[in-house]
């Protein structure tokens, strides 16, 4: 028998451990992950254009099939399961009320201004804007902006409530986390019938948790209208290339005098 | 169809509820779906939707003009819609929709299949932000 030199055999071993573990790997390994972009001063960068809601709707189905697919294949998990507004009975009255009238009550519909966190789901794209002192955010819908300071300063003591409030923001970690009050009650928060007051404070925390993606979760307390807090969450998706358009929402707006007739006949008390 | 559900209402799980610019139930019924096919007879392409008229033969000759609702223009280029180059006046589409509530001739656009067989959605499904 022909003996085997010691180099011969260690190459023989080398080559039978690469073939065994070589399918293995294929199997794991997976592409670099784009590491997320940060600011001079270390904070994530949130800068970009992103979509917050209705993807399929506005980009189209085979789009959103595609992030389907990058979703399971990263392995993303979930959003934590939906909860129902937690009104108390006369807010719920109200919701059922507007819910049996489908919808057509919608201010939204009237083209007014969606306020938070509802402004931040709208099917068209926003772009946040980072700077050191401020976050700014520019909206597709309405032609809304919001500047959400980060220096530190309070709110303004001469608020008038608006639709989108008063927003400061601050930094917890790799988190923003965004304070607003001073709301009008004009607008929904999100969905058909969701009222409040205007005692109504939210607190938005954007977490870039991919470089693609942010983890959108709004919490609303309204002492009002609720008996506990109620949290909603959005995934927030980068869209690159992509630029805020123009979108007049009255120009053609004929919704305004169907929608009332309907009121003024189907639903006429 | 379960399969569908399960991926939608999972994507869904805890997200804010989105509406295009109104809710779908308010003016449609999303149990009357339509298809009609005819020749467009005009295209109002604005916001905060486009609004496009097909006139449709009927078996005994006569013509209805039926009104469609679809997303508006921000919405449909983003989709590889173009502006009086993607369907124009004089071209004979096949609209997929859902009937009005109240007007007989009036429903909310789906997908419009144009003479070359390729077809665009032009609208939000059924019961879109309606929750």
């Amino acid at each position: 028998m022909r003996r085997v030199t010691r180099p011969a055999a260690s190459l023989a071993l080398a080559v039978i451990t690469v073939l065994a573990i070589a399918p293995v790997m294929a199997q794991t390994a997976k592409p670099a992950l784009k590491p997320i972009p940060r600011t001079a001063d270390g904070k994530p960068d949130l800068s970009g254009v992103w979509v917050g809601g209705g993807f399929a709707l506005l980009f189209g189905d085979a789009e959103m099939e595609a992030i389907r697919k990058a979703d399971a294949a990263a392995g993303r998990k979930p959003l934590p399961p939906a909860e129902p507004p937690p009104y108390k009975p006369e807010a719920e009255a109200r919701r059922q009320q507007y819910l049996a009238r489908r919808g057509i009550d919608d201010p939204m519909a009237q083209c007014l201004l969606s306020g938070v966190p509802r402004i931040t789901v709208r099917p068209l794209p926003f772009e946040i804007i980072q700077q050191p002192h401020r976050v700014v955010i520019l909206y597709e819908v309405h032609h809304a902006f919001r500047f959400i300071p980060t220096d530190g300063r309070p709110h303004p003591d001469d608020m008038e409530p608006s639709y989108l409030g008063d927003s400061i923001g601050r930094w917890e970690g790799d988190t923003l986390v965004v304070d607003v009050v001073g709301f009008n009650t004009n607008t929904w928060l999100a969905g058909v019938g969701t009222v409040h007051s205007e005692k109504l404070r939210v607190t938005e925390r954007y977490t870039r948790d991919t470089f693609d993606t942010i983890i959108y979760e709004a919490t609303m307390e309204d002492p009002e209208v609720f008996t506990k807090p109620w949290k909603q969450y959005a995934t927030l998706r980068l869209r690159p290339g992509e630029r805020i358009r123009e979108y007049e929402c009255i120009e053609n707006n004929e919704d305004i005098q169907r929608f009332q007739k309907l009121l003024e006949t189907e639903f006429k008390k | 169809m379960r399969t569908v559900c399960t991926m939608l209402c999972a994507l869904l799980a805890g997200t804010v509820s989105v509406a295009a610019h109104h809710s779908f139930a308010a003016e449609y019924d999303g149990e009357k779906p339509v298809t009609v096919t005819g020749v467009v007879a005009r295209i109002d392409w604005m916001n905060p939707h486009i609004y496009f008229y097909v006139d449709v033969k009927g078996d005994k000759g006569g013509v209805t003009q039926w009104k469609f609702e679809g997303y508006p223009p921000n919405m449909l280029v983003r989709q590889g819609w173009k502006r009086d180059v993607t369907m124009k006046v004089g071209d004979t589409v096949k609209v997929f929709g859902w009937r009005a509530r109240v007007n007989p001739t009036q429903a909310a656009s789906r997908d419009v299949t144009f003479a070359d067989g390729h077809k665009l959605n032009s609208g939000p499904p059924a019961g879109t932000g309606g929750q």
